[in-house]
């Protein structure tokens, strides 16, 4: 585990300095998916540090959003064990989903509720009591803009207000750590600063953010911790400065990492373009 | 290749023209600007890599044949849109008409389209040949996915085999009855009304050839219904379709001309029954998807439901010792009726009157042109309009705001009970797919009853129809879901809070069931008459109501299976039909045998002549439906808890 005392971003100078003797929000020791012939996730070793904004990167296909959904309880893997604040995902689910919040990508919400009702809904299955689901919802909407959609059916909702209230929804029971699959995927620029801002500050308080992309500019600017994953494996992992290392940027070398660099098209494409068929 | 020049005028009148069609109109005539290649689209059809360039062209003009009935029978129909473009010769001004047209409004293209050396044209048989490929790949590739469904497909695949053999035998023993063309063409028209009844209510077996995901590919609507057709017909159910159409024909043709008849007969029969089903899936799920007509599609699935059910209930009364007789006076008007009028044909051929048979086919072949024609008109409507969500994202929310702070919610229990009951409800309402279950099971809950109490086939105990098919809306509850049950997996973590989930969907189920079950009660006795029955049928509804309650919980919990959303006439996941309705009859079965004790006593009060206690039922009868949902939850409950991942990954499917 590598809790860098470096803190490349201004913006988390606001963060409490507890990294190093803290235990980590999330470990994963051995975890393996295999689908079929496909190994999806080929044994994932991972510490991940408390408080922090962490990305998970890696190509399509690598893994990331099999092993989130392995680690948030949604998939059960074929082996490894996930401890989330010390408590094992699969021995003590009880403790464990009252401290995550998670969501995630290419699942449904219950679409035919409102937005408001669907927080509502979620936040009583949570077990919290009702007035301060609605209190919370009203705050939670109003900060992701989106008080005047409250009433529509999130069925009608575009990408973006998905994406919101689908945060929305895993923000309401005030999680410890909080796992999205590829937040940014589809969200215009408006909403992805809305989005940005809230978990900012949530992250601001000592909260921890796992969120997986491949938009390297944006974990970039976004995190101070990333894991490179690549073919179901961690291909590197720290804070942002180590794993860029000398590259100008994470995108080189991410690339690097993953062994996709200097792969030109070449000559094998020569009949693209040029207007003739 | 007549279909697709006999089809532009009507797709150059309509307004979403810029997509696909046209694309491929362009392209084609301006390759072969004779014109007579105009029929053959040029599908460059990335996925078929079966069309090679060099040979496939010369053969798009020399080869008109595509599948052969269709096309054959297809110009009949054409000259009245033909009206439009008022052209004497059809085929040749209405290809340069869309050449113009195109070169104007596809304005990429004509460079490219000019200097196009050999454009690929596939020719129908390729196209079609990829399409049973395809359908052949999906149905493999549903099947692969678990060696449980696997068996589950082949033991339904048995048993419909075995059920046409059956009947095959039965048919082959009828040769030479003097009423068995009469049973044959009213089998042909149950068969018919079956076939389009199917896939508004269950999950038929071709559902894998979505049109709507074929949209981008460049071909024709007429094409692509064609080639659809015949990968239609790949499956079970056209099959067993297959099996009886020929045990009819084998049971009413005497002599070489009556056999000869009776084989286009069988074809025909079959490929109207398929075009039937795809055309009526394909304008229904048109209007499922717009949220407007959802209603409308809802009625006409009842009416559709009402009908059969009449069908099924005269075929009950004439299958009778000597009802045979009684089917002559429908068979008179059956034998003008397409398709039952093709095996009437073959009498007709019998009796030497060629002329009738001739007719009685043509018929049939018009019928099936027309079911053509109309399919794809629905396909290009599906294909080129907008679907429904999108127009009535804008119109959506001042309806929601008038329900804010309804009084349901109060009513309600607190805690997850009341809100899983209250997110339940919303969805019987809101959610098209629950809608149509709620509205299918209330009103053939309560037509059933009350049809077969005015037969006089009715007893007491009909208001178990109410029962059961409400029952069943328990069945598959984490299904119903979708992939949307992460959520309520996220807030799963004990067994307590799975049975809460469980027991606040069955108290939603029962809040309406409950009532519901005795409305019927009472209706059904006021029609009989018969008051004195009341607690006993009143208690036996309830127990089987419990009982299916439990079993559903159960099912759900151990046989999960995912229900696609986007598509109104879906109810299962391509190869987890089999799976969705062996649960369903074994719970049935289930419930049945659990409801056995009560049943038992039901006979032996009767029978006994304690007719004094027959009251007790009622008690007992509510008591034992309790138990047993409260068993069935209970016993669910730690299954769904600690299968959660497993839940979702078989309801996220498909």
């Amino acid at each position: 585990m590598t809790t860098g005392e470096d803190t490349p971003e201004g913006h988390r100078a606001a963060a409490p300095e507890t990294g190093a003797a803290a235990p980590p929000a999330v470990s994963v020791r051995g975890l393996w998916k295999r689908f079929g012939e496909q190994v999806a996730v080929d044994g994932v070793d991972l510490d991940v540090p408390a408080g922090r904004f962490i990305g998970l990167v890696g190509p399509n296909g690598a893994g990331k959003t099999t092993t989130l959904a392995m680690v948030t309880g949604l998939l059960r893997p074929d082996a490894g064990r996930v401890l989330v604040g010390g408590h094992d995902v699969w021995a003590d689910p009880a403790a464990v989903k009252a401290r995550i919040g998670v969501l995630p990508e290419g699942l449904r919400l219950f679409e035919r509720l409102s937005g408001r009702e669907l927080l509502a809904y979620t936040g009583r299955l949570r077990g919290l009591p009702g007035d301060e689901v609605d209190e919370r919802a009203t705050q939670l909407l109003d900060v992701l803009g989106l008080a005047d959609a409250r009433h529509k059916l999130v069925i009608d909702y575009s990408t973006g207000m998905r994406k919101k209230i689908g945060l929305a929804a895993a923000l309401l029971h005030n999680p410890q750590v909080l796992f999205l699959d590829e937040p940014f995927e589809g969200v215009d620029p408006v909403s992805a600063q809305t989005i940005r801002g809230v978990l900012e500050r949530y992250t601001g308080s000592g909260a921890t953010v796992v969120f997986s992309s491949h938009v390297m500019e944006l974990v970039e600017s976004l995190c101070d911790w990333v894991a490179v994953m690549a073919t179901g494996r961690i291909r590197a992992h720290g804070p942002l400065a180590e794993v860029r290392g000398d590259a100008p940027s994470l995108q080189d070398a991410f690339l690097e990492l993953v062994g996709a660099s200097g792969r030109e098209p070449g000559q094998s494409l020569d009949w693209l373009g040029g207007g003739a068929r | 290749m007549s279909t697709p020049p006999g089809r532009s005028p009507s797709r150059d009148a309509s307004p979403a023209i810029g997509t696909s069609p046209d694309r491929t109109a362009a392209s084609t005539a301006s390759a072969s600007p004779s014109g007579a290649g105009a029929g053959a689209p040029t599908t460059p059809d990335p996925p078929t890599g079966a069309g090679s360039p060099a040979t496939a062209r010369p053969s798009a003009a020399a080869s008109p044949t595509g599948p052969p009935p269709g096309t054959a029978a297809v110009p009949p129909g054409a000259p009245p849109e033909g009206t439009a473009p008022s052209g004497p010769a059809p085929v040749s001004p209405r290809a340069p008409s869309g050449t113009s047209r195109a070169a104007g409004t596809a304005g990429a293209t004509p460079l490219a389209a000019g200097s196009r050396p050999a454009p690929p044209a596939a020719g129908g048989a390729a196209v079609t040949a990829v399409f049973v490929r395809l359908k052949l790949s999906l149905l493999r590739n549903g099947l692969r996915q678990s060696a449980g469904r696997r068996a589950v497909w082949i033991i339904s695949l048995v048993m419909a085999l075995l059920f046409a053999a059956l009947h095959l035998l039965g048919l082959i023993a009828l040769r030479g009855n003097d009423h068995a063309e009469a049973l044959v063409l009213s089998l042909t028209a149950v068969l018919t009304v079956g076939w389009a009844v199917m896939p508004l209510f269950f999950a038929s077996g071709d559902e894998t050839l979505d049109p709507t995901r074929l949209v981008m590919l460049p071909l024709r609507p007429g094409r692509l219904a064609l080639s659809l057709l015949t990968a239609s017909l790949v499956g079970v159910g056209p099959l067993f379709t297959l099996v009886l159409a020929a045990g009819s024909v084998v049971a009413v043709a005497h002599g070489p001309a009556a056999a000869v008849v009776g084989v286009v007969a069988a074809a025909l029969v079959v490929l109207v029954c398929v075009a039937l089903s795809r055309a009526v899936a394909a304008a229904n799920v048109r209007l499922l998807t717009s949220r407007r007509g959802r209603d409308l599609a809802l009625l006409s699935g009842l009416f559709i439901a009402v009908g059969a059910q009449f069908v099924s209930l005269a075929v009950q009364r004439l299958s009778a010792p000597g009802g045979l007789r009684t089917l002559e006076p429908a068979a008179d008007v059956l034998r003008w009726l397409p398709p039952a009028s093709a095996p009437a044909a073959v009498r007709s051929a019998n009796e030497g009157a060629y002329g009738a048979a001739a007719v009685q086919l043509a018929l049939a072949g018009a019928a099936l042109a027309l079911l053509v024609w109309w399919w794809q008109r629905s396909l290009t409507g599906l294909m080129t309009s907008p679907d429904g969500s999108t127009l009535q994202a804008a119109t959506a929310p001042g309806r929601e705001r008038s329900r804010e702070g309804s009084g349901l919610a109060r009513l309600l229990p607190a805690g997850r009970t009341g809100t899983v009951m209250e997110r339940t409800l919303r969805y019987g309402w809101r959610d098209p797919k629950a809608k149509t279950g709620w509205a299918s099971a209330l009103g053939i809950g309560l037509l059933l009853p009350v049809v077969y109490t005015l037969q006089g086939n009715g007893g007491p105990y009909v208001a178990c129809w109410a029962a059961g098919l409400l029952g069943i809306q328990m069945y598959n509850q984490f299904g119903q879901d979708g992939s949307a049950f992460w959520m309520v997996a996220q807030t799963i973590s004990s067994r307590r809070d799975a049975y809460l989930e469980l027991r606040g969907r069955a108290l939603a189920l029962a809040l309406v069931a409950v009532p519901y079950v005795v409305l019927v009660v009472v209706i059904s006795l006021a029609l009989l008459g018969d008051w004195g029955a009341f607690p006993e049928a009143l208690g036996v509804s309830l127990a089987l109501l419990g009982a299916m309650l439990a079993t559903g919980a159960l099912a759900s919990a151990h046989f999960p299976y995912s229900i696609p959303q986007d598509s109104g006439f879906k109810n299962a996941a391509p190869g987890q039909a089999g799976l969705a309705w062996i649960s369903m009859l074994g719970g049935l079965a289930v419930a049945a045998v659990l409801c056995s004790p009560l049943l038992a006593l039901t006979v032996w009060l009767h029978l006994s002549g304690g007719h004094d206690w027959l009251w007790l039922l009622l008690p007992l009868g509510v008591g034992h439906g309790w138990a047993m949902t409260l068993l069935g939850l209970r016993l669910a409950a730690p299954r769904t808890a600690s299968r959660l991942p497993e839940i979702l990954t078989a309801v996220a499917k498909g």
